[in-house]
């Protein structure tokens, strides 16, 4: 059985600095390097020492002494191989030992490049865990602050309404909103409902059991029922805490997206305005869920809601879509959900709301 | 596949090109932008991946063009081959100040690794690949980064080196303490690894940051005495338009501090 001879690579006492092209051929137990056709050494396997060197230790280096001096053979990865095959099984345990030094390198290398991701990316692992359970977490959160708190922040809310606009506090206007109010709310609620005079078609939930109402929504309504199913809406909002859990949720979500992403600016703000958004369309169909319940506990006639948003489409064909709809579900989607719904309920029992609906929207203060 | 042989001239001292001279049939392959001019008869043709032979099929063009998008090259290679009759001849130019270096990659033993972003051009048929540095301790401090370019082939390749080049043979065992970012090329045969620079107070005031690139022989180490980076830092550092420490725009704005002040007690770092 014959191998190729394999090219090498000598370097050596009186061999010029950057080494010589040498072939390497075993010849029984001798292992015979010769430069060109001239045979240059000789060896005895017990005089050589083998070792993994170069660049990733992909190269054998081969090293011997004589007389003249110490002598080095390198053999790149592809000469290797072949080497390999061809050596005397005397010989085998040495590059065995080569090979092991070259996986050891490998091994390393790939489980440093592991940790090394793992590192880079664990605050991504921290965030992907959060959205999970952002719910329970936040519920969790929302549970341990306190009711005080909450008023606080409910005040406050209030106290930049009064600033940004006026609040409507009597006449007919405050007088039927307070009427529709008194229906769905139960006595022992603690909610308080105001009039913003404001012309955009809009109403919000602040802590600490505030709703607001903007006169824009009121001129939009066709019916005392439309005004309380968004009424109902809202109430749910604040029965389930919604805004308390998404200011949790925003503050989390924010210390996480820039320690995910560094402080990228824009990066950072989209992905957590996006995330919100999707917060918050959750939570509305749980609201719009939780409204139509108190609407028929309070035979108020469901069908309100939905024909408030068919009014809402109709606006938004318009161009730029209300405000309420900018963190709401599509409006069709929400429509079909109510409607399918509202079909399970059968037919509930239902009493018109005693309100003077023409005499309340012609009190209505003037858009400005 | 035969690589071309390709013969050619580089001019110029310190801001060099290179002009490779080709035969009817032969080309030549180039990094995007690194063009200076051509002859006519040299058709240019962009291709995914590297043109060498190495690529068979889609994927392999794929996975080449994949590496190069790792080693900060652009997808695609420019090859400009010779379409004509007689010899043409087509130019590349270094990108900053510095020199070029031909590498004859047949006569360094078939296989040369670079640092990333130093290739300048090469015959067709050099493939350009990666090699990954597996000494987390080189590849994390050792100022290279993990990801360092292979050139195979047994033609010439182009390379690039910053400032002035130093070429070094080392002998087996032979050890050179080199400050981060200096290295440009080496072969394979040669072991590169990073070394603590020793002394606390050295590595914390000496300014020469905390460890060593440590090449050990033997083989062929290339040296460049200004890494691109290290130039920039002083031209961002020097601009009007600087910021944050270490800038020194708003010397020359007012005219005591810039000339007289300034200049003689701030001297020249």
């Amino acid at each position: 059985m014959s191998h190729p001879p394999v090219s090498a690579r000598l370097y050596g006492p009186g061999g010029p600095a950057d080494g010589m092209a040498a072939s390497l051929a075993w010849r029984g137990q001798w292992l015979v390097v010769s430069g060109g056709e001239v045979v240059l050494h000789t060896l005895a396997i017990a005089d050589l020492r083998a070792e993994a060197r170069g660049f990733n230790d992909s190269q054998l280096g081969l090293y011997w002494s004589d007389d003249a001096g110490d002598h080095v053979l390198i053999l790149d990865a592809a000469a290797l191989a072949v080497f390999r095959e061809a050596a005397p099984a005397a010989f085998g345990h040495r590059l065995e030992a080569v090979r092991q030094a070259q996986r050891r390198t490998d091994r390393r290398f790939r489980w440093g490049i592991a940790v090394l991701l793992t590192a880079l990316s664990l605050p991504l692992v921290a965030l992907g865990l959060f959205l999970g359970f952002s719910d329970p977490l936040a519920d969790w959160v929302v549970k341990r602050i306190p009711p005080s708190v909450e008023a606080r922040l409910g005040e406050g809310v209030l106290a930049q309404t009064r600033a940004q606009s006026s609040l409507v506090a009597s006449g007919p206007v405050f007088d039927g909103v307070q009427a529709i109010a008194q229906r769905l709310a139960q006595p022992d609620e603690k909610l308080r409902f105001y009039v913003a005079d404001r012309p955009e078609i809009n109403a919000f939930a602040a802590p600490g059991g505030v709703v607001v109402v903007n006169t824009g929504l009121l001129r939009a309504a066709g019916s005392p029922e439309e005004v309380a199913g968004v009424l109902a809406h809202e109430i749910a909002h604040v029965e389930l805490r919604h805004s308390l859990g998404q200011l949790v949720k925003a503050a989390g979500l924010r210390v996480l997206l820039s320690a995910g992403v560094g402080d990228y600016g824009p990066l950072t703000d989209w992905g957590a305005r996006l995330t919100e958004l999707k917060f918050s369309r959750d939570a509305e169909r749980a609201a719009d869920t939780r409204g139509l319940e108190r609407l028929v506990a309070a035979r108020i006639d469901p069908a309100g809601l939905p024909r408030f948003f068919k009014t809402l489409e109709k606006s938004e064909a318009g161009g730029t879509p209300p405000a309420l709809l900018s963190t709401h579900p599509a409006t069709g989607e929400r429509q079909a959900s109510l409607g399918a719904a509202i079909q399970a309920l059968g037919t509930p029992a239902v009493e018109p709301i005693p309100v003077d609906w023409p005499a309340l929207q012609a009190a209505l203060p003037r858009p400005r | 596949m035969a690589m071309d042989e390709v013969d050619y001239e580089i001019f110029g001292n310190e801001m060099q090109f290179v002009e490779v001279e080709l035969d009817p049939g032969e080309a030549a392959i180039g990094e995007a932008g690194a063009m200076m001019f051509m002859q006519d008869g040299i058709d240019m043709d962009t291709i995914f991946g590297d043109g060498s032979a190495q690529q068979g099929g889609f994927f392999g063009k794929l996975l080449g063009a994949g590496k190069r998008l790792v080693t900060g090259e652009s997808l695609f290679t420019t090859v400009f081959h010779n379409e004509g009759n007689g010899k043409r001849r087509v130019a590349f130019a270094a990108p900053y100040p510095g020199k070029i270096i031909p590498m004859h990659l047949a006569e360094l033993g078939g296989t040369l690794i670079c640092q990333k972003d130093s290739f300048l051009c090469a015959a067709k048929g050099v493939s350009l690949g990666i090699a990954f540095q597996k000494k987390l301790g080189a590849g994390l401090f050792g100022g290279e980064g993990f990801i360092m370019q292979k050139l195979e082939g047994d033609g010439y390749a182009f390379i690039h080196a910053g400032g002035t080049l130093k070429e070094l043979i080392l002998a087996p065992g032979q050890t050179l303490r080199v400050d981060t970012g200096c290295v440009v090329a080496f072969q394979p045969s040669v072991d590169f690894d990073i070394q603590f620079a020793g002394k606390i107070k050295t590595a914390l005031f000496g300014g020469e940051g905390l460890f060593f690139a440590t090449l050990r022989g033997p083989g062929k180490v290339w040296l460049q005495s200004l890494p691109l980076s290290r130039m920039a830092d002083r031209i961002v550092m020097s601009s009007r338009l600087a910021s944050g420490p270490g800038a020194r725009s708003r010397d020359e704005g007012s005219l005591l501090g810039g000339v007289a002040l300034g200049g003689l007690l701030g001297g020249d770092e």
